[in-house]
Parts: C-alpha cells; structure tokens; sequence
C-alpha cells in the first residue's frame, strides 16, 4: 500500500463534510456585528440540535445519557412548552433528520 | 449604484482585494470602497431579520444550504483573490452600512489580507481506533491464582492500558501537529470534533488547519509521512481542503 493510500482526502472537487464547513462559517472567520444582530445563543442552540441531526440513533442514545442533563440550553427546556420530554423531542428530531429512531428501549449492557 | 431591493438586505461573505476579475462572479454584488470589496448577496429579510433568524437557524436544511452557500462563495472568490472569510451573519440593511463597516475596519482587512495572499487553509485530521491502539500496547500477563484475582488483575490492566492508550493519543496528535506545523506558515489546533459529530466510531484526536503557500506540497507530503509511521499505531489522517482562510482570518498577536 503506498502511503497515499493511508491518507483520506476530501475537499476540492468533492463536498466537503458539513461538520466542517460549519465549523468554519459559525465559529472561524472575521466576527462582524452587522446592522442585523444574530443571538449566538441562537447559533448555541443550533450547534446543540446539530449534533444530534448528524448523529447516529445510537450515538444520540449514548449522548442521552452523557450530555442531556449537564447541557444548560437542553436541561432548561427539559420538557417543552407542549409538556413533552426530551425523548419525544428527540425522536421528532430523528424522524426529521431521516434516522433510525430510538423508541425508548433500554440499552443493553452499561 | 447598487441598494438592496425592498425586503432585502446585503449578507456580506467577505471581503477581499479589489479584483477586477470579480466582477465575473455570479449570483453576488461587490461593494468598493478605496482597494477592498465586500462581497455581498441580497438576501430576503423575511427569512434574515431579527425575527426569523433564530427559527432558521435551528432548521437544519436551511442551516447546511446556507452555509454551503457562504462556503461556496467564499471559494469562488479566493480561487481569483485574497479574501478574509467572515463569520456568517453580517447582514446590513443598506450599502452605505456596508461602506462604513469596511471603511471603519480597513487596517485590519488589509493586514490580514497581506498575511494570506497566495496562501490555502488545508485541513488535517487525525483518527485513532483504540481497540487497535490498545492492541500495540502490550499484552495481558494473568498470574496463577483464584479466578477472583485473576479478574481483578485483568480489570487493572484494562484501565491501565486505556489510561496508556489515551497518553498514546496525545503523543501522536501532539506529534503530528508540531511536524505539520513546522511545514505550515500558521497552524492552529481546534477542538477535536466529538463522535456524536463525525458518526464515526474511530476518535478525532487532532483537528488542526494548516496556513500553506498555495501550491505547495509539503504539508502533504508531511501528512502521507506520518499516515505510514502511525498505521501500525491504528490511526488514520484525513486531509481536507483547500479552504478559503477561515481560521486565520483574526489578527494574532
């Protein structure tokens, strides 16, 4: 195997990941506060949100369990204005982002 | 003379070194002002004003199109010009805000204009699979004893051999950005993306960008070099790029 091998290449002709370009679009580049202001607690929020979109179901399961409860935007809404919980919400975000969903089974194993 | 149509206004990209080959880019105006240009779209303020953001912010296509918009403009105008990327969301209402946003940071755009010019951003990324790291690093000597024992030592030594394994890491992704470094003009290491992010069951251990001379393939090279030492080590680099230069777009002192 020559050593070009080992390495992945992506960018140029091909799309880049989206993970990141909006790692660049959202946290690199000139700040500019515009005449338009954006809330970065909006951008926050989304970030959040985003990263369950790209996950796995899987992955958003083990996150359930890791980050829920300690991340402030999500502990804070913990139940939305329509009384329903996170799972739920999750679900719809999965259903949404076309992912297996999680149907709140319990994960095997610890 | 170019005002943003009724219902509009001017989403800034980013400004660049006045060029008159920019003029060919589609789908953007440019606005001038003594040797830089923003580069600018009219965008429908019914999905950019203050009200409408926050919700479209949080809707994912919309988030990934306009994003890959930025990015793809972004692009377009570094593959004719020096261009300083901003951050997404500059958006005024009229061009005379946007003549006063270049005209009250013109010291900044230009040096860091000059420090990018004939320069790329390239993107390195290192990936660790830590069964197979935690496999180099020696193996299991379970003494005679009572089957209790013997479990107790094998728990050891899993925790020690995770413990080795996450040390091993930083070494590597240590390593690896000190020597890509030294091929690169400015180098930064970011946060390693988190699983839930990449969807991939390896770990990103460096997520470094790399400021090269344009066309010049060292860094490559570099990162070829070290994707053949540290295969055996179970980790594989990815390389991303070129990119407009987002992370070396601030001043740095």
């Amino acid at each position: 195997m020559s050593s070009r091998d080992l390495v992945q290449s992506r960018g140029g002709p091909a799309p880049a990941q989206l993970a990141d370009v909006l790692e660049r679009i959202l946290d690199k580049g000139i700040v500019i506060a515009g005449d338009i202001q954006i809330n970065l607690l909006d951008i926050e929020l989304l970030t959040v949100r985003l990263r369950l979109l790209v996950a796995s179901a899987d992955k958003a399961r083990e996150m359930g369990i890791d980050w829920w409860e300690g991340d402030p935007f999500l502990s804070k809404g913990g139940r939305d204005g329509n009384g329903n919980s996170i799972d739920s919400r999750l679900r719809a975000l999965e259903e949404k982002a076309g992912l297996p969903t999680s149907r709140g089974e319990e994960d095997e194993g610890q | 003379m170019i005002e943003a149509p009724a219902g509009t206004a001017w989403y800034v990209y980013g400004v660049a070194e006045d060029d008159p080959t920019l003029a060919r880019l589609e789908g953007v105006e440019l606005i001038r002002d003594s040797g830089l240009t923003a580069v600018v779209r009219a965008v429908p303020l019914e999905e950019y004003d203050e009200a409408a953001l926050p919700e479209r912010l949080n809707d994912r296509d919309w988030l990934e199109r306009n994003a890959r918009a930025h990015e793809d403009v972004l692009q377009e105008v570094a593959a004719v010009t020096a261009v300083v990327p901003l951050r997404f969301g500059a958006i005024y209402r009229s061009r005379d805000q946007v003549l006063g946003m270049l005209d009250e940071r013109a010291g900044e755009f230009r040096s860091t204009l000059e420090r990018v010019r004939g320069h790329v951003e390239l993107g390195v990324k290192a990936w660790v699979d830590l069964p197979s790291l935690e496999r180099t690093l020696g193996g299991d000597e379970v003494a005679a004893g009572s089957a209790g024992a013997a479990y107790l030592q094998r728990r050891r030594q899993e925790q020690e051999r995770s413990r080795q394994a996450t040390a091993r890491c930083a070494e590597l992704a240590e390593e690896a950005h000190r020597r890509l470094s030294e091929v690169a003009v400015a180098a930064v290491a970011n946060r390693p993306q988190p699983r839930e992010l990449t969807g991939r069951t390896e770990a990103m251990v460096l997520n470094g960008a790399y400021l090269v001379r344009s066309g010049d393939d060292l860094l490559r090279l570099e990162v070829e070099r070290l994707a053949k030492e540290h295969s055996s080590d179970g980790v594989e680099y990815e390389l991303t790029g070129p990119w407009p230069p987002h992370n070396f777009a601030e001043e740095r002192t």
